[in-house]
């Protein structure tokens, strides 16, 4: 058949996807404006596309959204982004009936039933920000600003709230990372002054060439990557480690997996190893030991170690000493000297030839990956320990920041927020009576974690919530020891804490606890977001926020260099909601109109016209990384110096160079700025960008030890990370409930070893439950599906590894929909057929379910030694080590009607933190040990 | 309330087994009334063929700094897909090729393709295959993302008795929905199970009941725009995967390729020795499905 012309309707329509700049090929186009004919173009057609960042997941991924008429329409990768490429995963293209969906929080509602029972009425905006208003400022005068905490939640663009309260007065301002997998970030914290070592396979990575051009390298350099508990092809929060392990590994590297469950990461790899759950810093232990034991750098096939990371550190000989003082100490658990390889065999039940394959492959191939992730190691009580023998490892190998290595991303990320957050409000001076006296001290000095019972947590305690919502705060470091106040509001925004922030019951049981006069402990619950979660059926207020497609802010991501992209307004927003800025600064000026002084104009309204004004302040510092490593980022500039300002002001020599501040200065990265290019910003990438450089550490090197001091002929200062904990425990003398349970006295100077909880393997304490609770009860994230996603419906039909499948029963069910006042049914009966929506399932190796005579589909309850349960149907599947059961993170157990269908199957499907123990906090920075847990199981 | 009524006659309890249960609640089930021919009248193409871009309109390839050790496939292959729009329609030969060593299981694709051709309830044009082999600890999966093979011999096109499908002459077969009487001899023809019926359902049936904005927006597919309604075409009719021969002619990838998660998924003129397409399909790693069946299908797995 010929081709046709057809008079067809006018399709002068952008039916494209890539919209992107004018410029021709070959230029060094990333820091190009749009034209003139193109910004034209994008903003007179009907059909548009537009930059901005996803919130779908934290990857954040930058994304062009095509608008038609106004609608939303389809979601594309930005391909300028070099963080994604243009790529996006189902969740990212799925964000459509994220932002339209029928059960989108609309008006603000006060709740009218008892807190859970879901009772609401539509109020209008005055109404709903005057009931905040009023309760925050008596609070305030009652007990203090800080019985408030601001809880942040689970996605970013924080900073708008953060600022409104920390100006209110309150230092207790959280998010999500508290509750998502601190240990795993604590090894690079400790010793980079950093937090997430990823490998180096973001490609492209812009790198300086010899003849002074920028250039996209797409070369992969690494030849081995071993991801330890880490599945980022399901995660995907770090969305470039999808392309580039695939890419990597066709390029020639090798792959190794160690996760007790065939995860779509294992699929791909060279070697899947099955991990007992919570050993895994046994087996890093053990590959750590076999390092030391056989390198010898005489013998090329076995030269594992490259020295020359000392000159780049400080600590070593203490590290090493404390490490192989256990070496030969026999574990009460299998009378076998500790980190040996049978050692390490019996506790993770991998074959110890297998553990001296993976040490010897890891130390001799170079550059080489060494990369541990959230459940495998941030989810158990000693997780700490893996993330502190990963991080060495790496260290001594020579892969860090090297080319082909490991990247600290937090290290190299752009800065942002700055003054924007707030968190200069934090250095007021304020008085509080402690013990009968007036004592003066910061406004951080009131924290409840920081100078609490988690003085180290640096990322706050979420999981231990519920306890000082009970029980209330008692300070017992700084200045203000001694103090009690207790939590008397609770601002939740874009959180559920009630299913992800530890154990759902203890949640439950603290918002809704009464004092003695029938009054709720915590007075206010605020639920701030645009899905209605199961945390919003405990509110007391509900606010809709507007979706991120309705608003502005900036990316948050991990790259392997400086690159941040700009979330902007996409379509109007919808129904009532109002964006965070719109947010903070009504509820400023109803806190302002109440006579709170600590909230002034010139502070939120009268400083920022529009929310362009406030991300333009939190870009001011951008990048804010050094001009250090190889291949230089600016070679024309002074090397150490701070690059702040644009990419095409840097690159086009429009900078001033200050040299008191060694700051090279370019033109000021804007929200203007961003839009006309793209919606992002891309710095150089570099290699060995430290000693100095980006590490963090009070010595400027990578740090072995954690609390030292050096004599000078003056004084003597104090080093390490944990010094300035160990400084405040020793002037209070009180020391923290967390470590005193460990049997230290304060944070240890090196390495430390101690065990994890419920593992019956490695701790002798809980051998006891081995045979009534023969399942180790893990955790595994389902991207498609997790907290706050469940209601899109096209997510919803997919199944995800062997965690949510659709094994639905056919049920009938009464539609209800959030709608104005809240939950409500819709009048429509539905029907939905068996085997056709995916549900979170419990994962069973198959050898388990015969010897149990269970079968995929049959529906059973786990019961844990604490005595609580969870039903779920099993998936029997060859995919997972026996003796273990996987769970969807969030996944089931869903009880709020904004959840769509995934409500009608609350009763059949496991949320796993029914099951979590709260009091299973890990010991320095509290974070819940999610992933450790014994079951048994029951046909029901 | 039967409009309302979610029903499936194909649901199968095997989730490997096949495309069909996994996005297919419900609706490929016939509903009385809704599975209407088209109605004339309406968006009226004489047939789906093409037209030529006037190579004016493309919008602007991704503005990116120089490679160096390697390229981004994306622009090459946008390169390629515009070197090839320049020819007669003729002289193209597209096909898809996807790397089986790179694809990650995210079914980002299948949903990048679902907005992107607002596909309803029960039709997915790609899909992801996934198959577990083996006992533990011997254990692997594998994903095979699959469509419309777009073959050289379809059996799809031959028995439709109104000649409302067929192979264009850069390959891709086509249906015209203004001709398609919904007989779906095609859809029983068809090995790959590439082809669906339009049952007219709409994702706010099972939400809500309101349609959301998105579906009230035009598809594209075959360049013509069409505003999905229970009572006009697509609804009643065949559909498949066109390898977003809308978004080809204007100098744009298919959605399930610019979106693929591990870089998989690739597109061009195989015609055009010069295309990243045909330099990988020219590999010794290249199989395709069912090739006993000699259809000749332009869908290529590398292996």
């Amino acid at each position: 058949m010929s081709e046709k012309t057809l008079s067809r309707r006018d399709f002068v329509k952008l039916a494209g996807a890539t919209a992107g700049g004018a410029a021709t090929l070959g230029s060094t186009g990333a820091f190009r404006a749009l034209s003139a004919g193109e910004a034209a173009r994008l903003s007179q057609q009907s059909t548009q596309i537009k930059y901005t960042a996803d919130v779908m997941c934290p990857a954040e991924c930058g994304v062009m959204v095509k608008v038609e008429n106004g609608v939303a329409s389809a979601i594309y990768g930005n391909p300028h982004v070099p963080y994604n490429a243009g790529t996006l995963c189902a969740k990212g293209a799925a964000g459509l009936q994220l932002v339209y969906n029928a059960n989108r929080i609309k008006y603000p509602m006060i709740r009218v039933g008892a807190r859970g029972e879901g009772k609401f009425k539509r109020v209008t905006w005055d109404e709903a920000i005057a009931f905040i208003a009023d309760k925050l400022t008596a609070i305030k005068k009652t007990y203090g600003p800080e019985a408030v905490i601001m809880d942040a939640g689970d996605v970013t663009d924080r900073d708008t709230y953060w600022r409104l309260f920390f100006a209110f007065g309150t230092p207790n301002c959280t998010e999500h990372g508290a509750i998502c997998d601190t240990p795993r970030r604590h090894g690079p914290r400790l010793m980079f002054g950093g937090k997430r070592v990823e490998p180096d396979v973001m490609r492209p990575v812009l790198l300086r060439q010899a003849d002074g051009t920028l250039k996209n390298d797409y070369s992969y350099r690494t030849k081995l990557i071993v991801y330890a508990g880490w599945n980022p092809f399901t995660a995907t929060r770090i969305n470039y480690e999808s392309r580039g392990t695939v890419g990597a590994k066709v390029a020639g590297a090798r792959i190794i997996v160690i996760d007790p469950a065939l995860s779509n990461t294992a699929t791909k790899a060279d070697r899947w190893i099955p991990i007992r759950p919570g050993t895994d810093p046994d087996l890093f232990a053990a590959i750590l030991r076999y390092v030391l034991e056989h390198d010898n750098p005489k013998d090329p096939s076995r030269s594992y170690i490259d020295w020359t990371f000392r000159d780049k550190s400080v600590g070593w000989d203490e590290f090493r000493a404390a490490f192989q003082s256990w070496w030969a100490k026999k574990d009460p658990a299998n009378n076998l000297q500790y980190f040996t390889l049978e050692w390490a065999s019996e506790r993770t039940g991998i074959p110890a030839d297998t553990i001296a394959e993976l040490a010897h492959s890891f130390g001799i191939t170079k550059p080489a990956a060494f990369v541990w992730g959230m459940h495998g190691t941030g989810h158990h009580y000693n997780g700490y320990i893996a993330s502190i023998l990963g991080t060495t490892l790496n260290v001594i190998t020579g892969n860090f920041d090297a080319p082909g290595g490991v990247i600290d991303t937090e290290l190299t990320k752009s800065d942002k927020g700055g003054s924007a957050t707030g968190k200069s409000f934090l250095a007021r001076p304020v008085k509080r009576v402690v013990g009968g006296k007036e004592v003066q001290g910061k406004q951080d000095e009131l924290h409840m974690d920081s100078y609490g019972d988690w003085p180290a947590a640096w990322d706050d305690v979420v999981g231990d919530y519920p306890r000082r919502m009970l029980k209330g705060v008692t300070l017992k470091q700084g200045p203000f020891r001694g103090r009690t106040y207790p939590i008397k509001a609770y601002i939740l925004r874009t959180g559920n804490s009630v299913i992800t922030g530890s154990a759902t019951w203890r949640w439950q049981e603290a918002l809704t606890a009464r004092d003695g006069k029938g009054n709720y402990n915590v007075d206010l619950v605020v639920y701030v977001d645009t899905p209605f979660l199961e945390s919003g059926l405990y509110a007391d207020v509900v606010l809709p926020e507007a979706s991120y497609l309705e608003r502005v802010s900036l990316s948050d991501v991990y790259p392997s260099h400086p690159v941040i992209w700009l979330r902007d307004f996409v379509i109007d927003k919808q129904f009532e909601s109002k964006t965070p800025f719109e947010i903070m600064n009504a509820l400023a000026r109803a806190l302002h109109a109440r006579g709170d002084t600590d909230i002034q104009p010139a502070d939120f309204w009268e400083k920022y016209r529009d929310e362009a004004d406030f991300w333009t302040e939190a870009l001011a510092g951008a990048p804010g990384k050094p001009n250090v490593g190889s291949p230089l980022p600016y070679p024309r500039y002074p090397e150490g110096y701070k690059i702040i300002g644009t990419p095409d002001s840097l690159e086009a020599g429009r900078v001033t160079i200050d040299d008191e501040k060694k700051e090279i200065r370019g033109e000021r990265v804007t929200v203007k700025w961003l839009r006309e290019h793209h919606g992002v910003a891309v710095w150089p990438m570099s290699y060995f960008r430290y000693p100095g450089g980006i590490l963090k550490t009070s010595s400027k090197k990578i740090e072995f030890k954690w609390d030292w001091t050096e004599a000078t002929d003056k004084d003597a200062k104090r080093y390490g990370q944990y010094a300035k904990y160990n400084k405040l425990v020793e002037e209070s003398g009180s020391v923290p409930p967390g470590i005193a349970a460990l049997g230290w006295t304060r944070y240890p100077s090196t390495f430390y070893w101690f065990e994890t909880w419920w593992n019956p393997y490695s701790n002798p304490a809980y051998a006891k439950y081995k045979k009534e609770y023969p399942f180790q009860l893990t955790s595994g994230r389902i991207h498609h599906a997790m907290s706050g996603t469940q209601m899109v419906d096209w997510l919803g039909r997919m199944p995800a590894e062997d965690t949510w499948l659709p094994i639905n029963d056919a049920v009938t069910y009464q539609e209800v929909v959030v709608g104005a006042d809240g939950p409500t049914p819709t009048g429509r009966t539905l029907r939905l057929p068996a085997n056709t929506w995916a549900i979170a399932v419990i994962q069973m190796a198959a050898s388990d379910a015969r010897t149990l005579g269970l079968k995929t589909g049959d529906l059973v309850e786990l019961a844990n030694p604490l005595g609580q349960t969870a039903r779920g149907k099993v998936n029997a599947v060859e995919t997972i080590r026996p003796g273990v059961l996987r769970v969807a993170f969030g996944g089931g157990g869903r009880f709020s009607p904004g959840l769509g269908r995934n409500f009608y199957f609350k009763d059949v499907t496991p949320n796993h933190n029914d099951l979590v123990d709260p009091d299973d906090l890990s010991p320095i920075m509290g974070q819940p040990a999610y992933a450790d847990m014994l079951v048994k199981v029951r046909k029901v | 309330m039967a409009s309302n009524e979610v029903t499936d006659r194909s649901a199968k309890p095997d989730a490997e087994a096949s495309r069909r249960e996994w996005l297919s609640v419900a609706a490929c089930a016939v509903v009385a009334g809704l599975a209407l021919p088209a109605v004339p009248g309406q968006v009226l193409p004489a047939d789906a063929a093409s037209t030529r871009p006037d190579g004016e309109n493309l919008t602007p390839l991704p503005d990116l700094p120089e490679p160096v050790a390697g390229e981004d496939p994306i622009l090459r292959m946008l390169k390629d897909l515009r070197r090839a729009l320049k020819k007669p329609v003729e002289e193209r030969r597209w096909v898809m090729a996807v790397d089986l060593r790179k694809c990650t299981g995210c079914f980002g694709c299948t949903i990048a393709c679902v907005t992107e051709n607002k596909l309803p309830p029960g039709i997915a044009y790609r899909v992801v295959l996934t198959e577990t082999h083996g006992t533990y600890p011997n254990v692997s999966r594998h994903f095979t993302p699959t469509a419309c093979m777009q073959c050289d011999r379809p059996p799809c096109t031959s028995v439709c008795p109104v000649g409302a499908t067929w192979k264009r002459p850069d390959g891709i077969v086509v249906i015209d929905y203004d001709r398609c009487i919904g007989c779906r001899y095609c859809i029983a023809a068809c090995p790959y199970n590439a082809r669906y019926f339009d049952s007219g359902h709409f994702y706010g049936d099972y939400e809500g009941g309101q349609l959301q904005p998105y579906e009230t927006v035009a598809a594209h597919e075959y360049r013509v725009d069409r505003v999905r309604s229970r009572r006009a075409s697509p609804v009643g009719n065949a559909r498949k995967c066109h390898f977003c021969l809308h978004r080809v002619e204007q100098g744009e990838l298919p959605a399930c390729t610019v979106s693929c998660m591990g870089r998989a998924t690739f597109f061009g003129d195989a015609n055009d020795p010069k295309s990243l397409v045909a330099e990988l399909i020219s590999g010794p790693n290249v199989m395709r499905l069912k090739p006993e069946l000699g259809l000749e299908p332009r869908f290529y797995y590398l292996m």
